[in-house]
Parts: C-alpha cells; structure tokens; sequence
C-alpha cells in the first residue's frame, strides 16, 4: 500500500477565514486541524483546532485564566460574538502559537515511509506530491492509523501467543 | 592607556550598542562581553566568583531569584485580579474612578513586586473591564505602566536597579522607605493629575455600561483560599524581615530566599509552577553584566572616571545629584536601565567614599532617574515593552509615538519634581 493509495482531499482555510467559519469547519468534519492556504492558495502549513478554539476565546483570559470564571452567561454569549471578528491571519501572526511545517510525502512512498515522516514532525495531515496544478490531496493520522492496525495481528491472537 | 584597557572598552562600549538597539538578545550580549573580558585578561575566577567589587554580586542575583519564586506563587492566588476588579465595582464603573483606583493599585504592587510581573497581572484584567465599560483600554495600560515605573522607585525590591544601588551602597530597605516613599507619594499624586489632563477627553462614561462591570465576580478568581493564605503571609514575612533588617541582620537575599524556601515547603507544588516564573535569562543578564563591569573595576577604569568625577564636582554635590538626576533619566529612556546602573554604581560608590555622607543622596538622584527615565519612552522599560505586546495581541495596538509622546510629559514633570525634593531633603540646611 503507498500514500496514493490512502490520499483524499482535505479542507483547507485562507488568512481571511473568521474563526467561526474554521471553528464550524472543524466541528462539522470532527477535524483535529486545519490546512491553511498561502495566497496563491496552494497549501502551505497546518494549524491545531485547539489553537483555532485559542482564537475564539478573548485574549485577556489567555493571558489570564483566573478571569475566565468572572463573566456571566450573558457575558460570555458576547465573548463568542465577537470571536469572530478574529481570523485564521491573526493566528498565523502570533508568534505564541506553533505553525506546523506541511509534510510532504511522495505518491509512492509506502505507509512506513509516510509514518515515519508524520512521526517525526509529530503532524496529523501529510501532503501527497503532485502534477503542478492538481488539487492537493493529503494522508490524515486517522486513515494511516487505520491501513497500519489492518497489518497488526489482532489483539486476541497477540494475547494467545504471548 | 594600554592595548588591554583599550580593548575592554571596546567590548563594554560595543555590549552596550548591542543591547541598546535589541538587535541581539540582551542575555546573549552580556555573557558574550563577560567571556570577552574574561579571555582579554580583565578579569579571572576570583574576580567574578570571590571579589565584592568587580565580581558577581550574589545579593543581587539572589535577592532577585528568591522573590521571583515568592511572585510567580502569589500570582496563582488570583488575588490582584480580584482586587482590580473589586476596585472597578467600587468605582461603579466611572472610567476615571477606575484609572485613578489601578493606578494607585498597580503603584503599590509594583512596590513589592518586579513592574513586568505586575503589568502581566494588571493588563489582561483591565482589558476585560474596559471591554465591559466599551472603553479603549489604551489610557489604561499606559497609565499603568507608568504607575508601575513610579511605583517600583519606593521600594528596595521595587526595581532592579534599586537592588543594584542598595547591594553597592550598603542601604537598607528603611532606607528606601524613609528616602524614596515621601517623593514618590507625591509623584503618584502628580501622575493622577496627569492622567486627568492627559487622558480625560478619552475616559466617556456610558450608564449603561455600568451594569456589566458590576455583573463580573471577582470572587471567581480567587481558586485556592489556601494558596492565598500562605503566600501572603509569607510575603508579609519577607517583608517584615526586611524592614527588621537592622535587628536581625540578615541581607535581603538571605530574607527572601528564606522566604522562597519557606513558601514551597508549605504549598507543596510542582516544581513546574514553582520555578515557573523564575527569569532564568534575566539572572543571567545580570551575572554577565556584573562580570563586564567588573573587567572595567579591576583594570581601574571606572577608579580613573571616578576620580575624575570627584575632580570635577569638588564639593558640589548639589549639582551632581542634578546632572545624576537628569542625566539617568535621559540614559534610562534610551537603554535599559539595568546596565546603566550596574555601570554607575561603582562611580556613584566613589563619589560617595570621597564625598562622605554628604554625597550620599547622590544614591537616591541616581535611583530616582534611572526608575522614573524608564516611563519616557516605549523601550524605557520592560515592562513598557511587555504592556506593548499585550496590547497588540489583543487588538489594541499602541505605536511608540504614542506612549512616548505621553511618556516624556510624564517623565519631565516627575523628574523635574525630584530636583527641588532632594534640594529640601537634603542639601537647604547645608
């Protein structure tokens, strides 16, 4: 089996992207990140959802998080409101948050070249070389995991010859 | 001069251009200069290690070290975030009521805590207040910082550079309380004049904002009542150790390591959140620092400028303190005040040794510029840079014309006002 073989698209969000429009993206394809597109729109880092939600959450109870518990409900509605004034730039601007660095495995690389590659940068998402001009088409963690455990001996049968 | 003096200029003069213009990390400058000093033959082992005059000085290094680790406790207690927002409760949402109650807020902790540590705590609290009140927090942050930088002069643990003079000059914490309180009290009150001139035009009060501000629960930042408890007891400790300094005679290093000590024993933390907040870079700024100067003390350069000083002042020591008044805050505007006085000390000392006690207040003319030249300018200060930061990340981005313009009113009246402090306090009868 090699990475063409385990290659789908995958979302990808630009700087303009409002942190609701990535937070829905996220929630909806039950994401762990997002690709993040450069200008000409070819894909050029990932982002962590958990620094998306860092995004929508008010600056001053990141600095702060004894203030997270002072404002009520109403408050807090208003937090959300405003989050999405913030967008996926703002994040790639902030030097506090980690930009990982996009993995790029080759077409014919086999399942333990992609893995030891997306081990190595510690990256959920991989990016599958192409023709120029293709559309791009990524390997996510949760695919590999799934072709890797279909090569594992079952957990029974482990259990039986131990 | 001889090629070894020469050279060890050249590095003291080329550290300083670094560290002014941030080009390099000031850490690395420091400790670079140090190796530097160290292979031109300036200094040895024994000089940096042993030497009270050109080595490291440990009261400094530790002094610091023990009270950033009884800070970086107290900080988890939530306390200063539940006074701010009590204070804008009180205020009942009266923007101007609310600057004047953080700053006098801001102006006392930085007394007692270093000004970055109390920005860090003050900042992200009055963003959520001004948040609430529909007020752009910017007069509040840099009325703060500035508050900070005031405030920080009080006290013997209030500013680094306060350490430095104290270590150098063999002053005490009462020191500091009898000589810096009475003018910065007064400065403080200036300042809230200031505020009200500067700022007042952007300070609108909206009614009905108020109801938010009262609906926030300060009680919510309180996490750990235990915590709270212990860490300001011990900090209450510290600081009646070091005003009964001269009854227990332990050095303030002594007093607040103890304290440190004390304060980890009790609360039993993970090591993780108790060194979190210990500057590790800093501490190392400054033993490089000290190292760097201390290749000019033992090649008898700083003796040379010394005795040169003291030619040049005779015994008008008036002047002195006016041109060591003004002079540092000028410096402390543009560089780090740090270095520069870790550069004058030894000079002040000479002055001060030749002079007798009546060049002392050249001591408080050099504390009060050196603390006060930090609100001139938007690099004047770390704390000034860190407010900076916190601003931008959260949408409120301050430029450096901006603080600066405000900066150098701030910083000409409050100097301005110390000249004829020190005249009355110290040299009118004479």
């Amino acid at each position: 089996m090699r990475a063409s073989d385990l290659q789908s698209s995958f979302p990808m969000v630009g700087r303009d992207t409002t942190a609701v429009q990535a937070a829905r993206i996220i929630a909806a394809q039950d994401l762990a990140g997002l690709v993040i597109a450069d200008r000409a729109g070819a894909p050029s880092a990932v982002i962590s959802a958990v620094d998306v939600l860092g995004l929508m959450v008010p600056g001053y109870v990141v600095d702060d998080m004894s203030l997270a518990g002072v404002l009520d409900e109403n408050a807090a509605e208003e937090v959300w409101d405003k989050a999405g004034q913030h967008t996926i730039g703002d994040l790639l601007d902030d030097d506090g948050v980690r930009k990982y660095e996009l993995v790029r495995v080759d077409a014919d690389d086999t399942i333990l070249e992609v893995a030891a590659r997306m081990a190595d940068a510690r990256a959920q998402i991989a990016l599958v070389n192409g023709p120029l001009g293709s559309p791009a088409q990524f390997v996510t963690l949760p695919v590999l995991m799934d072709s890797i455990v279909t090569f594992c001996a079952p957990a029974d049968a482990a259990h039986a010859d131990a | 001069m001889s090629i070894q003096v020469i050279l060890a200029l050249a590095v003291f003069v080329g550290a300083y251009i670094l560290i002014a213009t941030e080009k390099v990390p000031r850490v690395t400058v420091a400790l670079v200069a140090a190796a530097l000093m160290v292979i031109i033959g300036a200094t040895d082992e024994k000089g940096i290690f042993f030497s009270q005059d050109s080595g490291i000085d440990w009261n400094v290094i530790f002094l610091l070290l023990g009270m950033m680790i009884i800070v970086g406790i107290l900080q988890q207690s939530g306390v200063f975030e539940f006074l701010a927002i009590w204070a804008a409760k009180r205020a009942k949402g009266r923007p101007f009521v609310i600057m004047v109650m953080l700053v006098v807020i801001t102006a006392v902790l930085s007394a007692f805590l270093d000004n970055v540590t109390t920005v860090l705590l003050i900042a992200p609290v009055t963003l959520l207040i001004c948040d609430r009140l529909n007020v752009s927090p910017v007069p509040f942050l840099i009325a703060e910082v500035m508050a900070s930088n005031i405030g920080g002069a009080a006290t013997l643990i209030g500013d680094p550079p306060n350490i430095i003079i104290a270590s150098r000059a063999g002053l005490t914490f009462n020191d500091f309380i009898v000589n810096m309180v009475p003018i910065i009290a007064i400065l403080l009150v200036v300042f809230i004049g200031l505020c009200w001139l500067m700022f007042r035009k952007q300070l609108s009060f909206d009614p009905t904002m108020v109801a938010r501000v009262m609906a926030l629960n300060e009680r919510e930042t309180i996490r750990d009542k235990i915590l709270l408890i212990k860490s300001l007891g011990v900090l209450v400790l510290v600081v009646t150790g070091f005003i009964l300094h001269s009854v227990i005679h332990l050095e303030p290093a002594i007093v607040a390591l103890l304290g440190a000590g004390l304060l980890v024993l009790i609360t039993r933390l993970e090591n993780r959140k108790i060194f979190a907040d210990v500057e590790w870079q800093t501490l190392l700024f400054f033993a490089g620092l000290f190292i760097m100067v201390g290749g000019l003390v033992s090649l008898g350069v700083i003796e040379a400028v010394g005795q040169a000083a003291i030619e040049a002042v005779g015994d008008n020591f008036f002047a002195a303190a006016a041109g060591l008044l003004f002079g540092s805050a000028i410096f402390s505007g543009i560089i780090d005040n740090i270095p520069y006085v870790a550069t004058l000390a030894p000079l002040v000392n000479d002055l001060v040794q030749a002079g007798g006690p009546a060049a002392e207040p050249l001591w408080w003319a050099l504390a009060l510029g050196s603390d006060l030249g930090g609100n001139a300018t938007a690099v004047g200060a770390s704390a000034n840079v860190v407010v900076l930061g916190i601003a931008m990340r959260n949408g409120h981005p301050i430029s450096f014309w901006t603080f600066t313009k405000y900066g150098l009113i701030v910083t000409a009246v409050t100097v301005t006002l110390c000249l004829p402090y020190l005249w009355l306090r110290y040299f009118a009868g004479g």
